[in-house]
């Protein structure tokens, strides 16, 4: 296994969002994690991601049991999340975006007082799109003058291109129209093919299915149902999903 | 001759879309504030000048200078305040604390037999690092605290005020080296004097940070999407505490700047100040919301803000009418700024 939670329990206050829910994703697979809002995918999404920190049960990276005190710890280990709702900064340019928090700077005295450069940035930001097949517009234009579909696209290619390890995505076809879902689908597929291990929280049954190799189903917090993608229908998933028998 | 036809069709598309270049540049510069902002300016310039021939003069434009440069300063370290979605109300209050500072410094080396060297040594690094501690109380109240910015800074504000009062109990603070007037008035081509010089460059390093540095785009980040910085490993609360700083250390600046001008600490330094500074950076195009902004804009904000004070005072204008220019300009550029950003949108 390459990342794996095990047995995890996180409460706030009264409430205990999970309830010994445990996940795992192997490198060059796709694991879907599904269940009713409030089953706790997005809490253990954050426990994956170094966000929040779980009160009981372990993280292990590559056979390691691992603590992430921030999310800080998780991203340098290689794991790199995409939250629901694209965290992207309206005000700064594309290329911007997709070096936040990791620009180049110059090389010399101007990189020492912390000059940025901006053509290396722009540069490596069309190459990294171009290897992931998605059409982008020039790096230098600013998130708000973007479609919310191609913001999400450039939101995805860049925790891919960033993910060394394992890529956490939080609904990544949200808001987005048909022809959209696919190029996320897409990207997903290719990123597997490199190697990354990649965990799917989607409401969208019908993309879990065509797009996962396995399935996690949480329900209240525990961890109620896994196996390979195949061995679930569409009815079987929805029956796993609520615990009810129709 | 279906080829000239559909060359004549490609050279078409080609003129149109040259013209539509031309005419979206066109749209964009009246929609940069910036670009409003000077045409207002020599507007302006040229109303006054008629009103009042005299405000056309070098020695008028010098005393617009002297009133520009502590406001400036004050809207530089704004600026980076601003531009990450906070407001700083104190950088009036610190700035009076710091000039007051550093007269009683300057006041007790000199009275105690050191050379002027010395006092004003010790009267410039007390300004400073009153400025800087009254920015990290405001950066951890507002980063780690998580009080919203303006009642953190509003209690700094109250505290700094008080402190100034309690320490001169309202009474101007004089005894400096004779040096300090000296060095606050003497000029070249006779409007410069050596404070103004050093806001040029203090401000003009500031605008180098904000643009060209991992700093400055951090800062445009955090304010854009907090969420976004720190999910990308930015950690958010230490860039807010050296973003208050920094705004503290100006407002340090800007009372140095009085207190050479008037070689004494008076109790009154920056009163007010705080609605000045926050005028030039919204009237400079920088967005309340965090963001978006420029120190251009916020320099050419302060020259506006000052020069259209000075212009009415000469045009015999009562000084009581100050405030409320100050006031219906800030309404002014944020209904501006409305208006284009839902333009672009």
């Amino acid at each position: 296994m390459l990342y794996e939670a095990k047995n995890i329990v996180k409460r706030f206050g009264n409430v205990s969002a999970l309830d010994g829910a445990s996940i795992n994703v192997k490198a060059g697979e796709v694991v879907g994690l599904v269940g009713d809002n409030g089953a706790g995918k997005s809490t253990l999404v954050k426990v994956l991601s170094g966000v929040v920190q779980p009160d009981e049960g372990q993280v292990i990276l590559g056979g390691e049991e691992r603590y992430w005190g921030s999310p800080e710890d998780a991203l340098e280990a290689g794991i790199e999340t995409l939250y629901q709702d694209a965290a992207l900064a309206a005000d700064l340019t594309i290329s911007a975006n997709f070096f936040f928090g990791r620009e180049h700077l110059r090389p010399g005295l101007l990189g020492r007082l912390g000059v940025l450069s901006e053509r290396r940035m722009n540069a490596e930001t069309r190459e990294s799109f171009a290897q992931l097949g998605t059409q982008v517009p020039d790096p230098r234009r600013l998130i708000s003058t973007l479609s919310g579909g191609q913001r999400q696209t450039i939101a995805i290619a860049r925790s891919v291109a960033w993910a060394k390890r394992v890529l956490l995505l939080d609904e990544p076809t949200n808001h987005l129209g048909a022809y959209q879902k696919t190029q996320v689908l897409d990207v997903i597929r290719k990123a597997r093919d490199q190697g990354l291990g990649i965990i799917l929280i989607s409401h969208a049954l019908p993309e879990v299915l065509e797009v996962t190799d396995r399935i996690f189903v949480l329900r209240l917090g525990k961890l109620v149902s896994e196996g390979p993608t195949q061995s679930y229908t569409p009815d079987s998933l929805v029956r796993a999903i609520t615990g009810l028998t129709v | 001759m279906p080829g000239v036809q559909s060359r004549q069709f490609v050279e078409g598309q080609a003129k149109e879309r040259r013209e539509q270049g031309t005419f979206s540049r066109l749209a964009e510069l009246l929609a940069n504030q910036q670009v409003l902002l000077l045409g207002f300016l020599v507007v302006m310039i040229a109303a006054f000048s008629m009103a009042n021939p005299r405000f056309l003069s070098l020695a008028s434009f010098g005393n617009v200078l002297q009133d520009w440069a502590p406001a400036v300063l004050l809207a530089a370290g704004q600026t980076f305040v601003i531009i990450t979605a906070g407001v700083d109300l104190s950088v009036g209050s610190v700035m009076g604390l710091s000039a007051i500072s550093a007269a009683m410094i300057g006041r007790s080396l000199n009275e105690g037999g050191q050379p002027p060297s010395i006092a004003i040594g010790g009267a410039l690094l007390g300004a400073v690092v009153v400025g800087l501690v009254c920015g990290l109380v405001n950066g951890v109240l507002v980063a780690y605290v998580k009080l919203a910015p303006f009642i953190a800074t509003l209690a700094t504000m109250a505290i700094a005020a008080g402190t100034t009062l309690v320490i001169t109990n309202g009474v101007q603070v004089g005894g400096a080296p004779r040096e300090v007037s000296r060095i606050g008035s003497s000029a070249f081509a006779s409007v410069i004097t050596i404070p103004v010089l050093v806001t040029i460059v203090a401000v003009g390093i500031a605008g180098l940070v904000l643009k060209f540095t991992r700093f400055g785009r951090w800062t445009y980040g955090i304010g854009s999407n907090r969420f976004s910085a720190s999910a990308v490993g930015i950690s958010v609360e230490r860039h807010l505490v050296k973003v208050y700083m920094i705004s503290g250390f100006f407002a340090a600046l800007a009372g140095l700047f009085v207190y050479f001008r008037l070689g004494a600490g008076s109790p009154t330094t920056g009163l007010t100040m705080e609605l000045t500074a926050i005028a030039a950076v919204i009237v400079g195009g920088t967005s309340l919301f965090g963001g978006r902004g420029t120190m251009t804009g916020s320099a050419l904000g302060a020259f506006l803000v000052t020069a259209v004070i000075s212009g009415l005072i000469l045009a015999g204008v009562q000084p009581n009418w100050q405030q409320i220019v100050v006031g219906m300009l800030i309404v002014l550029s944020v209904i501006t700024q409305q208006v284009t950003t839902r333009r672009k949108l």
